[in-house]
């Protein structure tokens, strides 16, 4: 096992281009695309957490305040929180659409940000063996973390859809919570180094045996 | 750096699964097949040799497409004989009316502004790959594009379109305009050439064309 894993190389993948580098410690640069593959470690992590904090923060807003509010002719006004609005599709019998809004609003932002949590914390302190299932988990957070925007679209298109006099959408400030928040959990998961998933357990890898 | 630049060559012949983070010596492949990592089955990258072409059509197709979608409504709904409709540009500036400023920035930004800047530098890209010009240029829009992916959410847009309408079903009568059918297949382009596609398979076609 020790042989056939690649980590044991001092290789790196670079986030922007994809090509393979030699990783020679310190901050280095692409050789196909001159990006900054690696910032230094500490401000690095530091960089992740306030982002990933700063998210974490206005995902209670964004499910507490109203993302949408309905108003009518005789001045009636009903407003809904994300809960609130599965509840009522769910109410309505719209199962399949209840359940992709529960699970985009709800779970993804919980998901994305426990991983990048374990992530966070594992790379400092050796929580888990498998660096395969860091980088599996990190993959994870790259591909899903975007889907948390459809209720917000939602909730734009019926307010630039449903505009009649007697019977009006508008968005909720709990909407503007939920744009700030998936905004920081990208930049969140996209300042995460990828090399930070290697850096722990401390031992320096072995002089690898041939050059790539 | 001059000791570096002996192994960049050296280099391009491996790559390094996005998913797993396994390393892998490239082989040759015959024109149409696709290599995957033998530990966790993801594509690797493909040979393609006429894949320059086909995305040059695709995505003056796509922009064609795009610009539709944006130049009539997308769904227009009837309540009692009145009728309303909506667009891209409706929503942000619906958004703006009702003071919503950060969502309409972040729907504007995610739905129109960098989707747009990701096609027309897929266009440059790829056009300039074919006149053999530009290569410092080239680079510059890769890296671009590779920053720029992440935030274009049009896929997700579109999806919330078909959760929207879920939502007022029964309420009113609904009619998908033109611009519609437009953005599906708009979305579709988009999602072969910029998630279909890995970045580092356009890098390796750049290499090729710029050297030898
Ligand atoms: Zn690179």
């Amino acid at each position: 096992m020790a042989e056939k894993h690649p980590e044991k190389l001092t290789v790196i993948r670079c986030p922007i281009c994809e090509a393979v580098n030699v990783d020679y410690g310190g901050s280095i640069r692409c050789h196909r695309c001159d990006s900054r593959i690696y910032r230094e470690p500490r401000y690095g992590l530091g960089r992740t957490w306030a982002l990933l904090i700063t998210a974490m923060i206005f995902y209670l807003p964004a499910n507490l305040y109203p993302v949408l509010q309905v108003k009518n002719i005789f001045g009636g006004h009903t407003s809904n929180t994300i809960i609130g609005g599965i509840i009522l599709l769910w109410d309505q019998g719209s199962y399949p659409v209840a359940l992709i809004i529960l699970v985009a609003s709800v779970f993804v932002p919980v998901l994305k940000f426990v991983l990048l949590l374990y992530l966070l914390i594992s790379v400092r302190y050796p929580v888990s063996e498998s660096k395969a299932l860091r980088h599996k988990l990190y993959y994870l957070t790259e591909i899903i973390g975007p889907w948390s925007m459809v209720d917000v679209f939602v909730v734009s298109i019926l307010t630039g859809l449903v505009k009649f006099d007697r019977f009006k959408v508008l968005a909720g400030s709990g909407a503007t919570a939920f744009v700030l928040m998936v905004f920081f959990t990208m930049l969140a998961a996209l300042s995460f180094d990828p090399r930070l998933i290697r850096e722990y357990p401390r031992k320096r890898s072995p002089k690898k045996e041939k050059d790539v | 750096m001059a000791q570096h630049a002996q192994y960049e060559e050296e280099l391009e012949r491996y790559v390094i699964c996005p998913r797993c983070n396994t390393l892998h010596q490239k082989i040759p492949l015959p024109p149409g097949k696709r290599a995957v990592c033998k530990y966790c089955g993801t594509i690797l990258y493909r040979y393609d040799p006429r894949y320059l072409d086909r995305a040059l059509s695709l995505a003056i197709t796509g922009l064609i497409l795009f610009v539709v979608a944006n130049l009539f409504p997308l769904i227009q709904i009837d309540l009692l004989g009145n009728e309303q409709h909506m667009n891209i540009l409706e929503v942000i500036s619906q958004l703006l009316e009702s003071g919503y400023y950060i969502v309409a920035i972040g729907v504007m930004f995610m739905v129109l502004i960098i989707p747009a800047m990701v096609i027309a530098d897929y266009i440059a890209l790829i056009v300039l790959m074919r006149l053999r010009k530009g290569e410092a240029l080239t680079r510059d829009l890769l890296v671009l594009l590779s920053h720029l992916i992440p935030w274009s959410m049009v896929d997700i847009f579109a999806v919330s379109i078909l959760v929207a309408l879920v939502k007022l079903t029964g309420e009113v009568r609904i009619h998908f305009g033109v611009s519609f059918w437009a953005l599906l297949l708009y979305v579709g382009i988009d999602l072969y050439l910029t998630k279909a596609r890995r970045i580092g398979t356009l890098w390796e076609l750049r290499n090729r064309i710029y050297h030898g």
